[in-house]
């Protein structure tokens, strides 16, 4: 079980930082989404216990650990308002730029910054 | 202490509701910030004179309940934050928010922050840790233009992951100790087997490094600090850049002793190299922004290289040199937005605080750091660091030359008068620090013994 818990969890964060790699921004996010997801799954992973019920157990017996899985609820409650927060600034930066690729924003950035330099001669030569 | 959270907690959670352009608003963010300010200088006192403060949160007893435990290093932390934090506000606040969210944020990452350096569990160290972190996401994007938004793009992505690293760490830290306290899991630590007990350990280096821009992991940083707007720069480099400075010190030396022990020189060799690289980036630059990102990324060497000698020397070495490079940062970052005589003075004494130039506060710590070679009895080490003080002293003056003596500079005209004043406060206080330094001595001498005695 412990294994299979492993090899998901390899599995996904292998394609998520595949995606994250990737030029087009949804895909970065996506990659977040799957790293999240692969360390909730670390997460219960790393702690599977057989045994009752936490609540209320027979005295004597094994319980599982009910510790893991407040922790993986609250890591993925954490996690789901980080990916809303990061798909809302992509949103963001898609209605400004009409773009989602990594490489054409910064193309953008740079020709934007040329032609405030321009515009910075053209006052100096003024001045002068 | 419940107060010093509670305090930025409900402000924060007001504040955000309101309509932070007003100008009332953004004048009671810096207020929740100085009364959280207070908070903490009260509970630093109490701490000083009567050792470590706990509470147990909801009346639980220990173990159950989520422990909460100020010790000196915690608070020092928690104080130098919070005061950068207070700068940035009150800059923007005179200067006129230009974002309805802006003051309600920054005292809610007040509140992610306080409560960081405050807990004594590894579960809600990550809670606060991302409180803080999506707080700082939504900051950086303060000014709305393309440039800010890119910053922030590259800001989440990267320390997203570096947060999820965090998670993995913890996941395998419940694994191998099957507890959460930091006392608990640091008792526990040295019966676990030595490659597990090395990889968890791995994890969380890599995560803080990634928070505070360490050699291989800065990538990031230049392009978020030099996009962002000055204030959230401050932000960023004085107050969340300590995150990744805080856990290193309380991780490394608190919890995860005998890794730091066997990992010591790989950390001074990265931190040499963290301290030449961004020495030598920061002397090539153009723009002040990116000189003082590359600046950053040298002066977190220092930390690490304390960090790595180790003992009670090194580590009051380490605490005192991140108070100063966050007070630092703050101050040149503010300054660097504005014009005019005064600032150009602020600019000269955080330039000189950089460079390790008595009387500045930056004298302390970089004669602590000397210490701790000479302790460390390595030659070496002293020549790194007057080659890395050299360097800064370089970049900073060039800079200086750049900005405040160039005529034709595109931002003209003299900034107003009481955005002046607060940079000239802000360094007034850095200078005053540097000559009255007992205090900050004091309290990071209790901090290295807090992490010692927790360890032995």
């Amino acid at each position: 079980m412990i294994l299979a818990f492993a090899l998901t969890a390899a599995v996904l964060f292998g394609s998520g930082a595949y995606l994250l790699l990737q030029r087009d921004l949804v895909r970065v996010v996506v990659g977040i989404a799957l790293i999240s997801q692969s360390a909730a799954v670390t997460l219960i992973g790393s702690s599977l216990t057989r045994g009752q019920e936490p609540i209320a157990p027979d005295p004597g017996q094994p319980i599982s650990d009910p510790v893991p899985q407040a922790l993986v609820l609250t890591a993925l409650v954490i996690g789901l308002a980080t990916l809303a927060l990061v798909l809302a600034l992509v949103n963001r930066v898609v209605t400004a730029l009409r773009t989602a690729e990594h490489e054409e924003l910064a193309a953008q950035e740079t020709e934007h910054e040329e032609s405030l330099e321009a515009d910075q001669q053209r006052d100096r030569d003024e001045a002068a | 202490m419940a107060t010093a959270l509670l305090v930025p907690w409900a402000g924060g959670a007001l504040l955000i509701a309101l309509d932070g352009r007003r100008r009332t608003v953004a004048w009671l963010s810096v207020g929740a910030l100085a009364a959280t300010l207070g908070a903490l200088a009260v509970l630093t006192v109490r701490v000083v004179s009567a050792g470590p403060q706990q509470t147990v949160t909801g009346g639980w007893p220990a173990g159950i309940g989520i422990v909460l435990r100020a010790d000196a290093l915690g608070v020092t932390f928690a104080l130098v934050s919070i005061l950068v934090l207070l700068a940035a506000s009150a800059h923007e606040a005179i200067a006129g928010p230009r974002a309805r969210t802006f003051p309600g944020l920054v005292v809610l990452l007040a509140a992610g922050l306080t409560g960081l350096f405050l807990t004594a569990d590894v579960f809600d160290f990550y809670v606060f840790f991302e409180i803080s972190m999506t707080a700082s996401y939504v900051l950086t994007t303060y000014g709305g233009r393309v440039r800010q938004l890119r910053a922030a793009l590259v800001f989440a992505a990267v320390n997203l992951l570096g947060s999820f690293i965090f998670l993995l760490s913890v996941a395998g830290t419940y694994r191998i100790t099957g507890a959460l306290a930091m006392a608990d899991v640091a008792e526990r630590m040295p019966a676990v087997g030595p490659n597990a007990g090395m990889l968890v350990a791995v994890g969380f280096f890599i995560a803080f490094s990634v928070k505070l821009g360490l050699f291989p992991f800065h990538f990031w940083l230049p392009t978020v600090y030099s996009g962002s707007t000055p204030a959230v720069a401050a932000i960023l480099s004085g107050a969340v850049a300590n995150i990744g400075g805080y856990g290193l010190l309380r991780f490394g030396a608190g919890v995860f002793t005998d890794q730091l022990q066997a990992a010591a020189p790989a950390l001074i060799v990265l931190g040499a190299a963290s301290i030449l690289y961004g020495g030598m980036l920061a002397v090539s630059r153009g723009d002040t922004a990116e000189m003082l990102a590359y600046s950053a990324i040298g002066q977190v060497g220092y930390v690490l290289v304390a960090l790595g000698v180790g003992g009670p020397v090194g580590l009051a070495a380490a605490v005192l040199y991140s108070v100063v490079n966050a007070l630092n940062k703050g101050l040149l970052f503010l300054a660097s937005g504005l014009r005019g005589p005064v600032v150009a003075g602020a600019f000269v004494i955080g330039a000189l605080s950089v460079a390790g130039v008595p009387p500045a506060v930056g004298f302390m710590g970089k004669l602590e750091l000397f210490r701790t070679g000479i302790t460390a009895g390595s030659p070496a080490l002293v020549v790194l660091l007057l080659v890395g003080s050299a360097l800064s002293l370089v970049y900073m003056f060039q800079t200086y030359q750049r900005e405040f003596w160039r005529t034709d500079h595109p931002v003209s005209g003299v900034s107003a008068l009481p955005l002046r004043a607060l940079v000239a406060a802000l360094a007034l206080l850095v200078l005053a620090v540097g000559l009255w330094a007992e205090p900050l001595l004091v309290l990071s001498e209790r901090a290295a013994d807090a992490l010692s005695g927790r360890s032995g």
